[in-house]
């Protein structure tokens, strides 16, 4: 057996070594793991596990809380995380944001996604400046119109700004399964890159006409809500069920989280899910679910029919 | 599969409840020892009431209610909650009804001895048993929260004492403010899963509403008796 190290193995090698080095925390899992990327508009991809800020990155101007979510922030970058979600309706949230990328740096991995929101008052373009100060970035990713309030005024002005190179992309929101026959119609009419909709196992409605209309146009798909608010996880955790034996051996399921973010995250329309966290062992656990095998298309109806079943 | 997703209460509620709980927290690391200062501002307005001077007493609130609405809604509450600077102005308007006794209107300088043990009962529990709830939950002191510190032990002492002090249709308006913020206060508990606490504020404003409609009821029977004997 030859023992010496090819070129790419010596490499790897070096990598594992530096990023052991660098990231002492890491368990090994994320070294030899990567998260999977999903293709988005031109060619390029986003890590499958983003990171939601509703309710958790509400702390204001409190020291000890801002922190801890920028420790939140630290990890999610060192196991490869890239979408961070905020909008101006989450209070401090875009502030935390700013906190956090001030004491870390803003990592080329970085894809900021920010919303407009009529209640916030002012026009989008005069939203987006603020959003802007307060994350301290000079250019956002991603701008969405919150939950389509007044979609038509915003959408048109946040395309004047994509044109006009001020933001990379526009989208749209909506959540709880609401106003989804209007978000089709922009869907199919306008041109979008990003849709954000709510999905997850228990709720799929979108499966019917949101997704296909997605892939069909080329829509980047964001799930908000992938553990319903919490309720999904936190149910299934206080049930103290083992994991059913099958999705151990079909896609290597470790937890509740694993179990949920994977069937969000396995169906092809979908580019990224966005779980809300504000502890960093929670987060280890959702970054996990977008490392390694995935489950097949019949492994999902499965998943499906258990979970119905309790 | 329930496809017909629905807001629920905790959706509208902008933070978790570790961070609202940190935000009681921090308000008791910020201007400790005041709450020395505010509880015997509270015991001495009962003493006042129970010496019938309620004219004085009322007034003595009035300070309270400014305070919480800047320190702790405007400063603090308000980074999270939109809501935090509109329940501020509402918070300053109970100080300006509560320092309009100093004209007189609607003192009760004489309550009836049942009004009077549910008042003052109503008021202890906001000034001594409800700063025991939170450092026996969890562990911290600076969790207490305190009459003329925190908003809902401002609003139960303030009702208890409301009792006392007020009557007729004033008793009603100066009422609405405190029982409305521990409604929405026991709400948003009550999203954030910490039901104790939510289950002790809906049990002290049942018991306040109960004393405002008792005192109500007590008053207009006195009227018919007077009716009588002219």
């Amino acid at each position: 057996m030859n023992s010496r190290f090819t070129r790419r193995q010596s490499l790897k090698m070096l990598g594992v070594g530096l990023a052991a080095t660098l990231f002492p925390s890491i368990p090994s899992f994320a070294i030899d793991r990567e998260l999977l990327r999903k293709p988005y508009s031109d060619n390029k991809t986003l890590p499958v596990i983003g990171l939601g800020t509703w309710q958790t990155f509400n702390v204001g101007s409190d020291t000890r809380l801002l922190d801890a979510r920028t420790e939140v922030v630290k990890a999610f970058f060192e196991l490869g995380g890239g979408l961070i979600d905020s909008s101006p309706m989450y209070g401090s949230a875009p502030d935390v944001m700013g906190y956090a990328l001030q004491q870390l740096g803003v990592p080329d991995s970085l894809f900021s996604a920010e919303k407009v929101w009529s209640p916030a008052g002012g026009s989008a373009v005069e939203q987006v400046a603020e959003l802007l100060g307060r994350w301290n970035l000079e250019q956002f990713d991603l701008v969405q119109v919150h939950n389509l309030r007044d979609w038509r005024e915003h959408l048109a002005a946040l395309r004047e700004m994509k044109q006009a190179g001020l933001i990379r992309h526009i989208g749209i929101t909506t959540s709880h399964g609401r106003r989804h026959q209007e978000f089709e119609q922009i869907m199919a009419s306008k041109d979008i890159d990003f849709a954000q909709l709510t999905y997850n196992i228990t709720h799929r409605e979108v499966e019917n006409r949101l997704l296909p209309l997605a892939q069909d146009r080329g829509i980047a798909v964001i799930a908000n809500r992938p553990y319903d608010g919490g309720r999904l996880i936190k149910g299934l955790k206080s049930r103290d069920e083992a994991l059913p034996e099958w999705a151990v051996e079909e896609f290597g399921c470790t937890s509740w989280a694993d179990f949920l973010l994977k069937f969000i995250v396995s169906h092809p329309a979908l580019t990224c899910a966005i779980p809300a966290t504000m502890q960093v062992v929670h987060l280890r656990e959702n970054m996990r679910a977008g490392m390694g095998a995935m489950p097949s298309a019949n492994t999902r109806q499965k998943m499906v029919k258990y979970i119905e079943s309790l | 599969m329930s496809n017909g997703l629905s807001y629920s209460l905790q959706d509208f509620i902008p933070f978790t409840a570790d961070i609202y709980f940190r935000l009681l927290e921090r308000m008791g690391e910020t201007y400790w020892p005041l709450h020395l200062l505010m509880l015997i501002l509270g015991l001495v307005t009962c003493w006042l009431a129970w010496k019938h001077r309620a004219r004085l007493a009322a007034v003595l609130i009035a300070p309270a209610w400014g305070f919480v609405a800047y320190a702790f809604f405007m400063q603090l509450y308000a980074e999270l909650n939109w809501a935090g600077g509109y329940i501020a102005y509402f918070f300053f308007t109970q100080a300006i009804l509560l320092l309009m006794a100093l004209t007189g209107i609607g003192l009760d300088s004489r309550p009836r001895k049942g009004a009077f043990a549910l008042g003052i009962a109503i008021a202890f529990s906001g000034l001594l048993v409800m700063p025991f709830i939170g450092p026996l939950s969890s562990g911290s002191w600076f969790q207490a929260e305190v009459f003329g510190v925190h908003p809902d032990p401002t609003a139960v002492t303030t009702l208890g004492l409301v009792v006392l002090l007020f009557r007729g249709w004033y008793l009603w308006l100066i009422a609405i403010i405190p029982a409305l913020w521990l409604l929405y206060s026991g709400l948003t508990l009550w999203a954030l899963e910490a039901t104790p606490a939510a289950m002790v504020i809906f049990v002290l404003l049942g018991t306040a509403m109960m004393g405002l409609v008792c005192k109500s009821f007590g008053y207009s029977l006195v009227t018919q008796d007077n009716t009588h004997d002219g």
